[in-house]
This record gives structure tokens, sequence and C-alpha cells, in this order.
């Protein structure tokens, strides 16, 4: 498993190294080996060169060596195992698709980042702060840092769009009717909605597509760091699925989001995502850039990528 | 064919020592259950009363609910009572005829309507008219993300969607129950002039002596109307807690809306009635 750099097209680079802390979550039972070590650092001294170059390009765009979202050997259980040492890091800027069958726990884990579970075991660390301890006050406080797109976009449907997409701002910040009109404006365009159209619609009114835009703007609305997006792309047509994956790249590009992606749409992930998380059976048995992915040998996720 | 070397189980029929254990198994894990939603009932009203008083104020959304709680309900409300109080006099006129006492129907309809009816019935019609608005409105919120997208943004939903709801109930519903009285009283009259042949002079003195005849809070609240308003507000809060509560925990998509909306007029006006008696009580104790 590598961690390949990506272009700013969206491209990734297939030579690059493979990073050491990838190295050390593909195999965790044997951190700290002498042996393990001597051979990390016989292959960072091979490759330093490129590695050096990788993490220039990802610096280029946006991508920095800091962890902002991280699952650390998280366990979760109901009246069944859900997630079993399951270990994610997102680091600063990166577009992380978290895919895998129905049913795979895909959901849980955004509910964990955002600490509407807790795990049983092990750590959620978001901005370097672990959520397993915190209070539901503090929660909310933390939620402020991430925003949210659902699966139906989960507007609120007495409200406008412009009431919508204003929501969080009211809440959470002192601006001004004229500054919150401004910063809907800005927001509704930037995800290709005209404002002086929409803004007084209610959410019945608009399609499947236009709605999903709405919740990318409201979740942008406060200009957190972290977007979590729950099948973006379920139910559309290919052409809106293609706006909206267009819309999560354009995040990435233009304002440094990191993003994590719940899917099962392997083609968008691909395009959008700078590394893929596939879950199965309670775990994560990939995690990687997309190119690691197709050149795997697993038959798992090799079935997985069948349909690509 | 391959023989797997596996033997199904042997299972004979239950011994009634193991019906006997399966039964009360499940009698056990029903109480239990019931036990923890009885909490989470209690643990929701309690959280809502405390954020009452905390920060952030939903003020906008308290007024909405007012107009939806209170102004909305008012015809359905005024239109009941009016004709409660019609039947009440009606009733009355034809036992107190027996005993020659027809003038003391006012009286009779003021305390029916002031201390029981008119409280009990207009919190049972906004628990069928309100509270299963609530538990719809909340349960559609909750099986479309709309109560995770609240906790997403930073915004606890029983501060924003209960509170407003509660406040609102405790407001409106003593409003409702003594126009409700009034109307009713005034209907009491219509029947009592009309029908009995009762001056509506002596039917309002009659009104009058029965509201003085309980005695006065701080020389000027009458204990009757003090009785009659304490109900209203106890039967406000347990219309909007039961509506949000069932609501919140709506499960199933628009079956369980649906589900939650039964539940909620259900467990409302049976709240209802029941409180009545014990709040009836202690009123008595308490006034006399």
């Amino acid at each position: 498993m590598t961690d390949a750099p990506r272009d700013d097209k969206g491209g990734t680079d297939a030579k690059a190294p493979p990073e050491p802390d990838e190295e050390r979550r593909a195999d965790p039972g044997e951190d700290g080996e002498p042996r393990l070590r001597r051979a990390e650092d016989e292959l960072r001294a091979r490759f330093a060169e490129e590695l050096e170059e990788s993490e220039e390009t990802q610096e280029r765009i946006g991508i920095s060596k800091e962890a902002i979202v991280e699952l650390d050997d998280v366990s979760l259980a109901f009246d069944r195992p859900i997630l079993e040492h399951v270990s994610l890091v997102a680091r600063r800027g990166e577009t992380i698709v978290i895919a895998g069958e129905s049913g795979t726990g895909k959901s849980t884990t955004l509910k964990l980042i955002l600490r509407l579970l807790r795990p049983d075991s092990g750590r959620v660390i978001v901005d370097g702060e672990v959520l397993n301890d915190v209070t539901y006050e503090e929660a909310l406080v933390i939620r402020q840092k991430m925003g949210m797109v659902f699966q139906g976009a989960a507007l609120f449907d007495s409200m406008s769009v412009f009431e919508n997409v204003a929501f969080p701002l009211r809440e959470h910040t002192a601006l001004t009717e004229d500054e919150i009109l401004a910063r809907v404006r800005e927001k509704l365009e930037f995800v290709d909605l005209e404002p002086d159209r929409v803004m007084d619609q209610l959410p019945a009114e608009l399609s499947g597509g236009m709605k999903k835009r709405v919740g990318i703007a409201r979740g942008m609305a406060v200009n957190p760091a972290i977007m979590l997006y729950d099948e973006p792309t379920s139910g559309l047509d290919p052409l809106t699925t293609g706006t909206i994956t267009r819309l999560i790249m354009k995040l990435q590009r233009e304002l440094k989001v990191t993003s994590v992606v719940v899917s099962h749409d392997i083609r968008s992930a691909f395009r959008m995502a700078t590394k893929i998380a596939l879950l199965a059976e309670k775990r994560i048995v990939f995690f990687g850039s997309p190119e690691d992915m197709t050149a795997s040998q697993d038959r798992y996720v090799q079935d997985f990528l069948g349909g690509v | 064919m391959q023989h797997t070397g596996l033997r199904l189980p042997v299972t004979g029929p239950l011994s009634l020592g193991q019906r006997l254990a399966g039964i009360l198994s499940d009698i056990n894990d029903g109480a239990k259950m019931r036990v923890l939603a009885v909490q989470e009932y209690f643990g929701l009203a309690g959280k809502a009363i405390r954020f009452i008083f905390a920060r952030p104020f939903y003020i906008g959304d308290v007024v909405q609910q007012m107009d939806a709680i209170g102004v909305e309900s008012l015809g359905i409300v005024l239109l009941t009572g009016f004709f409660t109080g019609m039947v009440l006099a009606l009733q009355t006129s034809v036992q107190m005829a027996q005993f020659g006492a027809t003038m003391y129907i006012g009286r009779l309809v003021t305390a029916s309507m002031v201390r029981e009816l008119g409280p009990v019935l207009a919190a049972i019609l906004v628990a069928g008219r309100v509270g299963s608005g609530i538990a719809a409105q909340i349960g559609s919120m909750r099986v479309t993300e709309q109560i995770d997208a609240l906790n997403t943004l930073g915004v606890d939903p029983i501060k924003k969607l209960v509170v407003p709801r509660l406040v609102a109930a405790l407001i409106m519903m003593p409003m409702l129950t003594v126009l409700s009285d009034t109307v009713g009283i005034g209907g009491g009259n219509v029947i009592a002039t009309a029908y009995v042949g009762i001056p509506t002079g002596l039917y309002w003195r009659t009104v009058w002596e029965q509201i003085a005849s309980g005695g006065f809070i701080l020389h000027y609240i009458p204990t009757d109307f003090v009785q009659g308003l304490i109900k209203p507000f106890v039967f406000g809060g347990i219309i909007a807690i039961t509506g949000c509560y069932f609501g919140i925990n709506t499960k199933g998509g628009t079956e369980g809306v649906g589900n939650a909306t039964t539940r909620t007029v259900v467990v409302a006006s049976v709240l209802i009635l029941v409180v009545d008696y014990f709040l009836t009580q202690v009123l008595l104790f308490m006034f006399g």
C-alpha cells in the first residue's frame, strides 16, 4: 500500500515510494521491531529524493503532513460488532473516500468522527482533540469545525434555501444580516446555484442534485476545515453525479478543505480521492491511493473494483 | 453424497420449566424497556425545563409555536367549550328542576367548567390537535435526518425543538383554558336564559357567588382560578413533552411517524386524565 501524491488535475503518481507511516499501519503487530525499522530506514534512504518530491507536490496542492482526522484502532458494537480495530488517518487537505458494501459501517465511521457515537475502544481524534471523553456540549462546539452533507441532504424543510444556508451563521457567528446575505450568496454561487433564483425556494421545490448542492453550501457556510459527505452521489443521474464530484474536488483545490466521503460509487471515488479506505467485514481491508487500489492483488479488492 | 460428519442438535419439546423461564425472560425484557422509556421521558422533561433558562433563547421559535399551539387551536377549543357549557346547563336544569333549584345552574356550570371540564377538555383537544402535530413534525425531522443535521451543525435539538414547544404550551394552555371556561359559562347562560328562563343578571350573580365561595389568594385572585390555571399549565407540559418524546424517538420511516402521532395522542390523553386526578387531590388538600 502506498501513499501516492496527486497532481493538480487529480491524477496520481504511481511510482511514488511507500510512506513509512503507511507501512506501520499496514502491520501494527510488528511496529517497533528493529528489523522492520531497519528496512524502513533503508526504504526511506533509497526513495528519499522521490519522497521529498512527493511531499512537495502534496504541499503544493494543499495537503499537509498534519493529521486532522484520525481513527486509532477503533472498535464499535451494538447488538453485533460494527467496526473492529479500524485505523484511518486523513491529513489536512486530503480527500479520503470510505468505500465498501452496504452495511459495512461506512456511515457509522462518519458518526464516530462527528461524535454522534462513541467507540467501545480506540480513539477518535479531530483536529488534535480526542473525542472519546468530550461531553455532549463540548462535542457541539467541536462539530462547528466540520460540515456534514447528508445522503438525503437533510435540509430543514420548513425553511427556505436562504434560511437553511444562513442557519449555521446565525447560530455560531455574530455576522450582521447584510453579511449573512453576502455569505449565503457566495456559498450558493460556489456550488453553482443562482442565488436570486433559489434563495426563496423551499427544499421541496428543488431537484435532488440542487438539494445536495444546497446541503454542501450549508455545510461549508461557516468555512469548516473538514467536510464530511454521506453518499453524496447516491440516487443521482450520471451528469449530476459528475457535478457533485467536481464540487467536492473544487472544495479541496480552492479552499484546501479536508474531505471524508462515504460512498460506494467507486468511479467518483477514483476521481476525487487522494486515498481510498475499503471497509469489509467490519475492518479496513485496503487503505491507499486509487492507483494502489487498482494495482492491488487482493482478491476482495479486485472483486470490488470489478465494476470499474 | 459425501458425509460431512456434522449433525443437527437434537431438540425435543420444551419442558414446562423452560417455557416458564422463556415467558419470564420476555416479561423481564419488556419491563426493562418500559422502565427505560419512562426514564428517558423524564430525562427529556428535566433537560427541557433546565434549558428554558439557558442560552441561546429561541424567542422567534417560541412565538411561532405559540401561534401554532395557541392561536390555531382557539377555534376548536372555544367551540367545544361553548357546547360543553350548554350541555352542562341543560343536564343540570333537568336535575335541578326536581328540587326547584334551577337558579343554581350558574354555580354548577361554573364549578364544573373552571375546576374540571375547562382544563381537561381543552387539554385533551390540544393533545389531539397539537401533540400529534408536534410528534409528526419532529418525527419527520428524525426520519429525514434533520435532527442529525441540527446536531452536526452544533445545535442541541432539545434547545431548538423541544424548549420552544414546551414554553409555548406552558403559556398558551392556561390562556386557552380561561377562554374555554368563559365561553362555556357563556354557553350555560344561553341555555339558562333561553331554555330554563333564568334572567341573565341572576345567572351571572350565581356565577360570581361560586367563584367567590372558594375564597381569594392575595385578596384578589379567586382560589378556583388558581386551581383552574395550575392544571392547564401542567397539562401543557405533558402535551409538549409527550409529542417531542415520541417525535424524537421515531423509528422506521413514514410508518414510524404515524405510530409516533398515535402514541402521542393516546399517552398524552391518558396522562392528562391520570395526572388530573392526583393534581385535584393535591389542590383540594392545599386550597380546600
